[in-house]
């Protein structure tokens, strides 16, 4: 008896818990929403203490250093997924394994640390600049933070692969680039997909390493593919202002806009990366 | 030719992966290692102000340690019950509709960045429910974020059991509470236990969720409750960052990251161990 | 004297008016009825795996179930015992309805022992093995008696007397399922449900279970489901040919395997001496 009713406690705790948050989440942003409308979302200017409310440089911003971060990581984490799993022998997948495995336990503030530290003096001195806070800094960060999620999904990928479509392929007497290009990939490009799609959306969700060296200016940058300079991304952005706006002030339920928007758009691409490929779909 | 030109290329492409980590552990332990003394730690008392009044107090860094920890600890004994019940609930009386509806909400939860569930946390619990800034607000903040990675893996633990120990173990008129304890635990605790220590790494980990709702830059030493604020290892190490000036405070931070990436290593190390003999059994 | 000669007319005819069908009673007559089902239907994912199925078994005596694979013979077993719960229809045991049975359906499997296709063993000694199901429910002393009853039951103790605290995974297939057998037995149900006790054994193993079950026949009311014929010969008893869902025929084992009465019986057998193997149960 006494376990059904812990079963039940804590269904009704978590659904609770899952409605408080959905509920407060929406409650909070939604004065926002009903005093500006959507027109803040392509407003171009943010100055919490002229009402100024758009989001668009930090949209930019967040679009810019995950842009950034795919087209580093993604390469990178294949790459990596391929080599231990196709080239590597057993012995060595697990030193790689480890390696990536590390990648992923050091805590995103140390990340940051290390970005202060290691990422904004390189660049200042390499590319000439008056600071390394910038975009291009977010997104290298960036791209070693999201590398663990898409090497893992990738080599998940490739193991789980029929042994009997390399069988095929050999027969076929592919040689490996051949078997890789036209044989393996193909196979795991659902499981790829999804991987970097779950790796866009923690990518967007990361705050503290993002926030330590993005420079935090609420400005389009000039011109706006200019990723030198100083910029923000709506993490930066809720992280350096939660704690300054006072309670129900409009500065707080933008803020809370921002993470209403911030969620929507992870919640999506969560969704779109658990669903079936059409491809697998037919087969 | 062209084959050990790809495979050049891919190695090449894959090295970043490898030398990033250990570029990053090594210059951890060059930076961190020189300032872990005895100060450091608050064993002695010599030196206090070396680092500014702000800085150090006694204690040195042991009141962080200890906040981290209790925070992460907090979390998981939340959760983890919680976990439990709602994996029992998707394995004894779920249908097939509401697990996968389950599956879904959980996957999607799971996505949801922590910075999200601080803003949660700090409307709710700081200020609707008036806790303030406090132990309790970042522990269930804490909590809410890994709930769905430790149900998750719960689910998978107890997914892995084949079906027919649980069927001929029902055909003998074992009660589910029976089953759970002769059956289920003795395959299933390795795994359960690797998503614990798992919860625990990353709980130390996130810094963001809490920075607004459970702990303060100084001020605090030890809670006296579990409505009172905290220092934690993560945000002082924010907090010393931002503040990048000062080369005796980047030193304190360095020390600080260390401790932290000790902490959660030791805890994924703990994790992995469990995982590997589970998966010889 | 007219009256005892009225009275049993009487009786001859409300049997042969309610129970012409059924050639059951008329073999067996003393015996009471354990286990009666009636219009016991079963649907899964709006395929009809049990259609309005009758059943009836007696104090003992071992009933064979045949029938192509897909005929709903597992799903009756899993039905009778509990482990499928939404069916339609009425299953009574020993009186009492199975949907209402007095301490809940956990009780009710432990008054049903089933026992499944494949031995699984619980990773652990061959004496916890047999103590299982009743684990928390017995004293310590009696353990040993129980076990050395229910394996010698189950015609194993010769084998393992010796080392009781083994691990079972080690034993082989026959022996795990001959432990399967013990296990269900140390529950001390008063039904045994068999689900192709012996489709993946060999024929020493066979030989050792169809023995035990045949000297367990004579306490308790046994079913088996299989696809040998030939086992169904050795066992005796009653059996029934089941299609679709569907009891096709029930008669005496050598009765019906000799002389079936239905076509589609005669098909099966056709079928079944040609050599194709028995295709899986699942």
């Amino acid at each position: 008896m006494w376990l059904r009713s812990w079963i039940i406690f804590s269904v009704i705790i978590s659904a609770a818990l899952i409605v408080l948050f959905v509920g407060f989440l929406a409650n909070a942003s939604l004065p926002f929403f009903a005093d500006y409308g959507l027109s803040p979302i392509i407003g171009s200017e943010w100055y919490p203490y002229e009402d100024l409310y758009g989001f668009l440089p930090a949209l930019l911003g967040s679009a810019w250093a995950i842009l950034i971060a795919l087209a580093i990581a993604l390469p990178c984490g294949l790459a990596t997924a391929i080599v231990s799993v196709e080239l590597l022998p057993q012995r060595y997948q697990s030193a790689v394994n480890l390696c990536i495995d590390i990648l992923a336990g050091i805590p995103s503030v140390v990340y940051g640390l290390l970005g202060i530290a290691l990422l904004l003096p390189w660049l200042e001195s390499n590319l000439d600049l008056l600071s390394g806070h910038s975009l291009l800094a977010a997104g290298l960060l960036l791209s070693v933070m999201i590398l663990p999620t898409i090497t893992r999904l990738s080599q998940d990928a490739l193991h789980d692969i029929d042994i009997s479509y390399r069988e095929a392929a050999n027969n076929l007497g592919l040689n490996w680039s051949q078997q890789l290009i036209s044989v393996l990939l193909p196979q795991a490009w659902p499981s790829i997909r999804s991987a970097s799609l779950l790796a866009t959306g923690r990518g967007l969700g990361e705050t503290i390493a993002v926030m330590l060296v993005v420079g935090s200016i609420d400005r389009i940058p000039e011109p706006w593919y200019n990723l030198l300079a100083p910029a923000q991304t709506i993490t930066s952005r809720i992280g350096r202002e939660m704690g300054e706006a006072s309670v129900g002030s409009s500065q707080w339920s933008a803020l809370m806009a921002c993470g209403l928007v911030l969620t929507l758009a992870v919640t999506l691409l969560s969704l779109i990366a658990h669903t079936p490929h059409k491809r697998m779909a037919h087969g | 030719m062209a084959n050990r030109v790809n495979k050049i290329v891919l190695c090449l492409l894959a090295l970043p992966a490898l030398l990033v980590p250990l570029l990053c552990l090594s210059y951890l332990l060059m930076r961190g290692l020189p300032g872990l003394d005895s100060s450091f730690f608050g064993l002695s008392t010599l030196e206090q102000n070396r680092d500014g009044a702000s800085l150090s107090n006694q204690h040195g860094i042991v009141p962080q340690i200890v906040g981290s920890v209790l925070l992460s600890a907090l979390a998981c004994s939340i959760a983890m019950p919680l976990a439990l019940g709602l994996s029992l609930f998707h394995q004894l009386y779920a249908g097939r509709h509401s697990r996968s509806f389950m599956a879904h909400i959980l996957t999607t939860f799971q996505s949801i960045p922590p910075l999200v569930y601080g803003l949660c946390g700090l409307v709710v619990f700081v200020h609707l429910l008036k806790w303030g800034i406090s132990l309790a607000a970042g522990a269930i903040v804490l909590a809410m974020i890994v709930l769905p990675v430790l149900t998750l893996n719960t689910i998978h633990a107890l997914e892995r059991i084949p079906l027919a120990l649980t069927e001929s173990a029902r055909s003998l008129g074992m009660s589910a509470g029976q089953i759970i304890w002769h059956v289920w635990r003795p395959k299933a605790w390795r795994s359960l236990l690797t998503g614990l220590f798992l919860a625990l790494a990353r709980t130390l980990s996130e810094t963001a969720p809490i920075l607004f709702t459970a702990t303060v830059f100084s001020g605090v030493i030890w809670p006296d409750s579990l409505l009172s604020p905290v220092t934690s290892l993560q945000t002082h190490i924010f907090y010393l960052a931002q503040e990048a000036v000062d080369e005796r405070i980047l030193a304190h931070a360095w020390s600080s990251a260390l401790i932290l990436v000790t902490l959660v290593i030791m805890f994924s190390v703990i994790a992995h161990f469990l995982n590997r003999h589970s998966a010889k059994q | 004297m007219n009256t005892i000669h009225n009275s049993a007319q009487a009786a001859t005819s409300i049997t042969s008016l309610s129970e012409k069908t059924d050639s059951q009673s008329e073999l067996l007559p003393a015996q009471n009825i354990r286990v009666q089902v009636n219009k016991l239907s079963l649907k899964r994912s709006g395929r009809l795996i049990l259609n309005k199925l009758n059943l009836r078994l007696l104090d003992c005596g071992i009933t064979s179930i045949i029938g192509p694979s897909g005929a709903g013979k597992t799903s009756l077993l899993r039905c009778v015992n509990g482990l499928d719960k939404d069916w339609k229809g009425d299953i009574t045991i020993d009186g009492i309805a199975s949907k209402r049975w007095p301490k809940g359906e956990d009780a009710l499997r432990q008054h049903i022992g089933l026992i499944g296709q494949k031995p699984t063993v619980f990773p652990c000694s061959i004496a916890n093995n047999v103590m299982f199901g009743i684990r928390g429910k017995l004293r310590k002393k009696d353990n040993s008696e129980l076990i050395e009853h229910c394996l010698k039951q189950a015609a194993l103790w010769d084998e393992v007397c010796d080392r009781l605290d083994h691990n079972a995974q080690t034993l082989s297939l026959g022996q795990q399922q001959r432990l399967c057998i013990a296990r269900a037995l140390a529950v001390k149900p008063a039904v045994l449900l068999l689900d192709e006790p012996t489709a993946s054994l060999d024929p020493r193993s066979k030989n050792k279970i169809e023995a035990s079950l045949q000297s367990l026949s004579k306490t308790m009311p046994i079913v088996v489901v299989t696809h040998d014929l030939e086992q169904v010969r050795r066992l005796g008893g009653h059996t029934l040919f089941m299609c679709d869902g569907i009891l096709i025929e029930q008669a005496n084992s050598a009765t019906l395997l000799d002389t079936p009465q239905r076509v589609e019986t005669r098909e099966f057998f056709q079928w079944s001496s040609c050599d194709c193997p028995p295709e899986e149960n699942e």
